[in-house]
């Protein structure tokens, strides 16, 4: 069994996107700092880009996870790796995931300047309802 | 008694005029024309000041002026005097002339005080023998008093602005004392009633001397008749707070037609905006609650082909069995330990035991990618499972956002039009008038309630004071040395009853010719002839006009209505007076209507067939509606300018 990251890390870099004051009153405000990874990590899926680190900056303690949020993760790896021993690399896991939310809030970011304030949510809805067509 | 001119010097903006009132034998018209302050105010002031000592319908910037001229203030020197002066030439009905005159005397201190030095007043006359006889103070007051009484001037000297609020302001009471004075009935009760009512009073005062009993049953009436008294006082006080109470609040009444209640206007306001921030509140938290739903179901539908993949994988290794049981494996090694089951409590047996053992080896040799999957089984599964109920979620609460929103929209909508209905007014002005009817309305039901108490209490002490009565004049009866006076009583006593019955019928008298020449002149004048039905005089001197519907309307007449109704009623006062008066009346139409000045000004040319009419117009007042009837008929016109300086008025015959 391969070492176990004690925490998930973003790009030093991104640090100040999750704290921006938009992107905060827009989907993040009274969401945890691992609700957050989660969904920039979503975003970076669903737009299929994935962005290596620079310099790696500990964003929430794996401990912090509970079984839902690893099999989000896991279901990542899985999805990507196209290998079920990726599972078993734990580093590996995190790793696809912090390079996908590495992308994600970058996109989310990009998303939510451009557009008018509050019109975030409206946007979301209209794309999670074309997800749920497609399904 | 006719006016015929007023001589007027150094009386406040005039220096020296003369207006003499022209007569023609089919009406005896003159009107004044000026704007305000040229003094046509105050030549109702000079005529009050000359007749009565004083100025009732002074403005407060002539207040605040001296009574000599300014003109000739300034060109007086210090220590010396000067003398206002007004005459007022009049003829009696039987054509001879009468002068009153009151001259004040002033000397100019410095630059700044001028003294007033003292009054004369004086009344010239020509006897039956034509010699001319002059008298000063109460004297001539008393030809005065002969002339228009000062109690009663209020319905001979006019001001128009004042006319329309006539009924509201003259209460019952007041009515009723102007026409028992204008009917010379205060006579009766001055000084028949009165000087009977002393006689008997000596009377049994002697008795009483004569006898302790009779003395003791007199002080005993005194006190009965002193408390009856007060009481009388008290209930006619509340009488006519009840009656001011009334009018005030009809005069609220009338400034609150068609103005909003600003007080109930804002309180709704304030329900409103209390139930904005509510709804506000409601829809944030709803709006919370969606981004909280998209967020965590976006995260998963977003990695739906993920998850999707990763629970196809598992289901085939759960089939193929290739994963171990869903089994936590510290429970198992717990289960062995106890060597119980942990579900039914039973003691493990042998097969169960081997069974047990048999799980734990699966789970124990599976490698760590498959125990990775078996943590992933179920939370996929509720992933997926999720996600079916995702749409019903984001609509119902999507739904409830609406509903709030809609809400807002309405609370603003009724916000703005509240706005709207109280934009323009003074707010401040009207939540005034709103208090002040309130308040009138509380003096009002007090008063009645006072006044039931009072009834009650009247009666028992009327009850009283009849006993007390009975109990004197059987005392005086039944003692013989007083028997000579108790006759004397007896018929001073009748005879004060002969005279209150005869006061009590004059006055019905009275009222029912003022009621009927009320009607007369009303019905004669009025414009709109279908309209009303009657004019009801009451006991206590309240009026009604009855609408031909039935009901009384006098609160709901315009003011050109209520101003002609007041007219026809004073002229039915000088019918019934016999005080043969002119009538002068300030800016008689300033508060009536263009449509209705025409039909006034034929009012006015009639009543003037009748008595003689002064009137004084604005030359706003006196518009074509106006001049077309009165330039015709009008036996004097006059106007009236100042000066450049502003010191002195002139006056034109037109």
């Amino acid at each position: 069994m391969g070492r176990v990251p004690d925490r998930l890390a973003i790009d030093k870099s991104d640090r100040a996107l999750y704290d921006n004051d938009i992107i905060q009153n827009e989907i993040f405000e009274g969401k945890t700092r691992k609700e957050q990874f989660l969904f920039a990590m979503s975003i970076g899926f669903r737009n299929g880009v994935r962005s290596p680190l620079n310099v790696g900056d500990g964003f929430f303690l794996s401990k912090d996870m509970r079984s839902e949020d690893e099999a989000l993760i896991d279901s990542l790896a899985l999805f990507i790796s196209e290998s079920e021993d990726t599972l078993s690399d734990r580093e590996e896991v995190f790793k696809i995931a912090e390079e996908y939310a590495h992308a994600g809030i970058k996109i989310l970011f990009d998303d939510i300047t451009s557009m008018q304030p509050g019109s975030y949510n409206k946007k979301l809805e209209v794309e999670l309802a074309s997800i749920i067509e497609d399904l | 008694m006719r006016i015929e001119r007023v001589v007027l010097r150094n009386y406040r903006q005039f220096q020296k005029i003369m207006v003499s009132f022209h007569k023609r034998p089919d009406t005896d018209l003159n009107y004044i024309i000026g704007t305000n302050g040229t003094g046509k105010t105050n030549l109702l002031n000079a005529l009050n000041w000359c007749l009565y000592g004083d100025e009732p319908h002074l403005s407060k910037d002539s207040q605040r002026l001296p009574l000599l001229n300014l003109r000739v203030v300034e060109r007086t020197d210090i220590g010396q005097e000067r003398e206002v002066a007004v005459e007022v030439w009049a003829k009696t009905f039987q054509g001879k002339p009468i002068t009153f005159c009151r001259k004040s005397k002033f000397r100019k201190q410095d630059e700044r005080e001028i003294t007033h030095l003292g009054n004369v007043f004086e009344v010239m006359y020509e006897d039956d023998r034509g010699n001319t006889i002059i008298v000063t103070d109460d004297a001539a007051g008393m030809w005065v008093e002969r002339f228009v009484p000062k109690s009663i001037r209020e319905f001979f000297f006019f001001d128009g602005e004042r006319l329309d609020n006539y009924f509201k302001e003259a209460t019952r009471q007041n009515i009723r004392h102007a026409v028992f004075q204008i009917s010379q009935l205060d006579l009766l009760e001055n000084r028949v009633e009165r000087k009977l009512q002393d006689i008997i009073d000596e009377i049994t005062r002697e008795a009483g001397r004569m006898s302790p009993k009779i003395k003791e049953a007199r002080a005993k009436l005194k006190q009965d008749q002193g408390s009856f008294k007060e009481l009388e006082t008290r209930v006619g006080e509340c009488l006519k707070q009840i009656e001011i109470a009334k009018n005030m609040i009809n005069d609220y009444n009338d400034k609150l037609i068609d103005v909003p209640d600003v007080e109930d206007l804002e309180n709704k306001k304030s329900s409103l905006e209390f139930e904005f921030n509510n709804t506000r509140e409601l829809l944030l938290k709803k709006e919370n609650e969606k981004n909280k739903i998209l967020l965590e179901y976006g995260t998963i539908l977003m990695l739906w082909d993920a998850i999707k993949k990763a629970n196809e994988i598992i289901i085939e290794k759960r089939q193929n069995q290739e994963i171990p049981p869903p089994i936590n494996k510290s429970y198992i090694d717990e289960l062995l330990q106890n060597d119980i089951c942990s579900v039914c409590g039973r003691q493990l047996d042998d097969d169960s035991r081997k069974q047990v053992q048999k799980l734990l080896s699966e789970v124990e040799h599976s490698s760590e990618s498959n125990n990775r999957f078996v943590q992933m089984e179920y939370p996929l599964s509720e992933y997926i499972k999720m996600v079916t109920e995702y749409e019903d979620k984001v609509s119902m609460i999507t739904r409830d956002i609406s509903i709030h929103n809609k809400r807002l929209t309405s609370i603003e909508n009724d916000k703005n039009q509240i706005d709207k209905q109280m934009a323009g007014y003074d707010k401040e002005l009207i939540r005034n008038w709103y208090q002040e009817r309130a308040k009138y309305e509380n003096l009002r039901d007090e008063n009645q309630q006072l006044f039931g108490r009072l009834e009650l209490m009247l009666k028992n002490a009327r009850d009283e004071l009849e006993k007390s009565q009975k109990d004197l004049d059987n005392e005086i009866k039944k003692d013989k040395k007083v028997k000579h006076l108790y006759k004397k009583i007896s018929f001073c006593e009748r005879a004060l009853k002969v005279a209150g019955t005869t006061r009590d019928k004059m006055m019905q008298e009275t009222r029912d010719r003022i009621e009927a020449e009320t009607k007369k002149y009303f019905f004669k004048l009025v414009w709109k002839k279908e309209t009303f039905s009657n004019i009801i005089i009451s006991d206590d001197y309240g009026i009604s006009l009855i609408h031909t519907m039935g009901y009384d309307c006098l609160g709901s007449v315009s003011a050109g209505e209520r101003e002609l109704l007041a007219l026809s009623f004073t002229l039915a006062l000088h019918h019934a007076s016999g005080f043969d008066a002119p009538i002068f009346i300030d800016t008689p139409v300033a508060r009536i209507s263009d449509v209705n000045r025409e039909n006034f000004a034929k009012v006015l040319c009639e009543v003037s067939t009748l008595k003689q009419t002064v009137l004084f117009f604005t030359p706003d007042e006196y518009s074509f509606a106006i001049s077309r009837y009165l330039d015709g008929r009008a036996s004097g016109r006059y106007q009236l300018k100042l000066s450049e300086d502003e010191r002195v008025a002139i006056l034109e015959e037109l």
